[in-house]
């Protein structure tokens, strides 16, 4: 059974992934593994694990959950510790019935229905009392710690705890909100707007920048241009859109780039008390390619060093063609 | 000149090293390749490669950027942030900026290209030891700088990206994210308990052993409780104490011993994995004192972490530590 974690000082969350325990050989040189098609346990038939399945994409539950619902969800303290068992979900999205590595390559029609598959689990997730947050997101590539499969896939966890970088970022915009009594994101959305330096690319109702203070070479955010804190319930109607902007900034990377390995997460509100985030959240996305690795300075001191300006990010992808070769 | 910026959401400071920018194809795919003795820039005899030193140990008294010294302190040759200048702060619309003053040492340990810190003898390691906290007085005495960052990164999967054993010091005109957090929850801690949350952690594992390593007569290492990487270590002085500029002469040979012996069993026990360590102690001039407690972490680089991890802070460790501090001390 694995456990969560609190950390008595910072209050940081971890899970414990004992199911996954791994004696100390199992570290040394870790080799990457490459299935072809014949070999991808996503082309054979796993139809009788699908949770969900609509459009081509299929959820199925992780073959190595970290997180369990079973059990009912209960906290306890060991002297100054704080732990509870990894309670949750933890769930993989297929994201096309086709061997496909890249969902840049996805149609946009296929990219719309991975997004309201995100939408439909977190909203059956948030049913659940015990759920804290919902975690959608992606690891593309073996240095963006995904296994090299090479099918197109996704990941969503509910977590019955607030993990810390989601706090912080609540916190922050509701710091300035009560000084400002305007939502922060719109704020940035504006100012990025008017400004145009750091801006990629947008539509009617996205934007993609690269972030001012970025803490990764070619970090990028899209953010919706419209006020909505919740990702599930802001998305309804955007759907198009926000697969437009997907398949745009993810071909900007690939092209640009050459294929590099990513992570994308989606930030929204928690999932208790969505009032109190109404007016001073903002949900948005991250993308990340993985160029660098993280050294000593930055783990010990949550201080990134980024070796290239996010204005020179913005120039570059936005000058690469992405209909030269799509 | 580099530019220091806060994300206006959660605070966060970042550099932004506008003088060595890299194109996107600048980026190594896997860099693994070693440093050829014949080039090390850190190697005796090539002392002019360098910035010139500004603090080494010269036992039989030679010139400063000679050969004869046993460590030696220099400016990093790239640095992240420069120490000329003013620091100066700058709004734009929503955002927050600095001027990137500080400063970025590179300090090499030990003049034998062939040798890492677990080779050293132990008088070797003290001196070590003993020019960390040289420097880390040093510049904690420049006004302009609020906080001073002592790492190490070994291996290219850890950052290095030279094989001749070194660390870095970095001091910063604020106080990182990671340390704030750290002394915002001590401080709270001690503000309803009295005590130090680091003493009661030390008492706590003592009582329960099952996380200790070693210890000597004046440090403890352990793997906390709740750690972000599988065989994450912590050292930690066994007395309060809050700031590493006044550790006891005395205590230096004891943290060179302890150093030493975790990172022999990290070397022997996970096969020479890269690894980082960095020191967390007091911003400078830190008044509450009572509340913090300085300590080491030594996280050896054996997973990838993942996109969930950056975006939620919420890190997934496949090892329990008393289990990993079994396999530590057992070896």
């Amino acid at each position: 059974m694995s456990q969560l974690r609190k950390d008595p000082i910072v209050g940081r969350w971890t899970i414990i992934a004992t199911e996954r325990a791994r004696r100390p050989a199992a570290f040394v040189d870790p080799l990457s593994t490459v299935t072809d098609q014949k070999k991808c346990p996503y082309c054979q038939d796993i139809a009788s694990h699908s949770i969900y399945e609509s459009h081509g994409v299929k959820v199925i539950k992780s073959s190595s959950p970290i997180l369990d619902e079973s059990k009912p969800f209960e906290r306890q303290a060991q002297g100054l510790y704080e732990v509870c068992h990894s309670y949750g979900s933890h769930e993989i999205v297929l994201e096309s019935p086709d061997h496909i590595a890249n969902m840049a390559d996805l149609t946009i029609e296929q990219i719309k229905a991975v997004i309201r598959t995100y939408c439909l689990r977190m909203q059956t997730h948030r049913k659940d009392p015990s759920i804290e947050y919902i975690l959608a997101y992606k690891n593309y590539g073996v240095a963006a710690g995904s296994r090299n499969i090479g099918h197109s896939r996704s990941q969503i966890m509910a977590v019955p705890v607030l993990p810390m970088r989601v706090q912080d970022k609540t916190r922050g915009a509701e710091q300035y909100f009560d000084i400002h009594e305007r939502c922060l994101f719109c704020d940035m959305v504006n100012q990025e707007l008017k400004n145009r330096e750091r801006v990629i690319t947008e539509n009617e109702y996205f934007v993609v920048i690269a972030p001012f203070a970025s803490r990764f070479p070619f970090e990028t955010w899209v953010l919706p241009k419209y006020h909505h804190c919740d990702f599930a319930d802001g998305i309804m109607g955007y759907e198009d859109s926000l697969a437009a902007i997907m398949k745009d900034i993810l071909l900007r990377m690939k092209i640009g780039l050459n294929d590099p390995a990513y992570n994308y997460m989606i930030q929204t509100s928690p999932v208790k008390n969505p009032s109190s985030y109404k007016d001073h959240y903002h949900w948005h996305i991250e993308v990340m390619p993985r160029l660098t690795r993280v050294a000593g300075f930055e783990r010990g001191t949550g201080f990134y060093i980024c070796p290239i300006p996010p204005e020179m990010t913005a120039v570059f992808l936005r000058e690469v063609d992405i209909h030269a070769t799509a | 000149m580099p530019q220091l910026r806060r994300d206006p959401v959660v605070g966060r400071w970042v550099i932004i090293d506008s003088d060595h920018t890299k194109g996107p194809l600048d980026f190594p795919k896997e860099d693994n390749t070693p440093t050829r003795q014949a080039i090390c820039p850190f190697c005796p005899g090539r002392e002019y490669q360098t910035p010139q030193e500004v603090d080494a140990v010269r036992p039989l008294k030679s010139p400063a950027n000679t050969p004869g010294w046993l460590v030696r302190t220099v400016p990093n040759k790239f640095p992240v942030l420069s120490s000329d200048g003013a620091l100066e702060k700058d709004g734009i619309g929503i955002y927050d900026q600095m001027t990137g003053i500080g400063a970025h040492e590179v300090l090499i340990e030990c003049p034998d290209h062939d040798k890492g810190l677990t080779e050293l003898t132990e008088e070797e390691m003290q001196v070590v030891v003993s020019q960390y906290q040289n420097r880390f007085r040093q510049l904690s005495k420049d006004s302009r700088f609020k906080y001073v960052v002592i790492f190490k990164n070994f291996g290219s999967s850890a950052g290095a990206t030279l094989e001749h054993t070194h660390s870095q010091i970095i001091a910063l005109p604020m106080v990182p994210k990671t340390v704030l957090e750290e002394l915002k929850g001590a401080e709270h801690y001690h503000q309803f308990q009295g005590r130090c949350v680091f003493c009661d952690m030390i008492s706590q594992e003592y009582k329960d052993r099952e996380r200790i390593i070693i210890e000597n007569d004046s440090f403890l290492a352990f793997c906390p409780y709740a750690p972000r990487y599988a065989f994450e270590t912590w050292i930690i002085p066994k007395g309060h104490s809050a700031d590493f500029a006044n550790m006891a002469e005395g205590l230096r040979d004891h943290l060179a011993q302890i150093l030493q012996d975790v990172l022999k069993k990290v070397k022997r026990v996970l096969g020479n994995p890269s690894y980082n360590y960095y020191l967390h102690t007091v911003p400078i001039g830190y008044a509450n004192g009572a509340c913090y407690h300085w300590h080491i972490e030594i996280i050896p680089k054996l997973t990838r972490s993942v996109g969930f991890e950056w975006g939620t802070g919420l890190h997934i460790v496949p090892t329990f530590p008393q289990d990993a501090a079994r396999f530590l001390r057992e070896d």
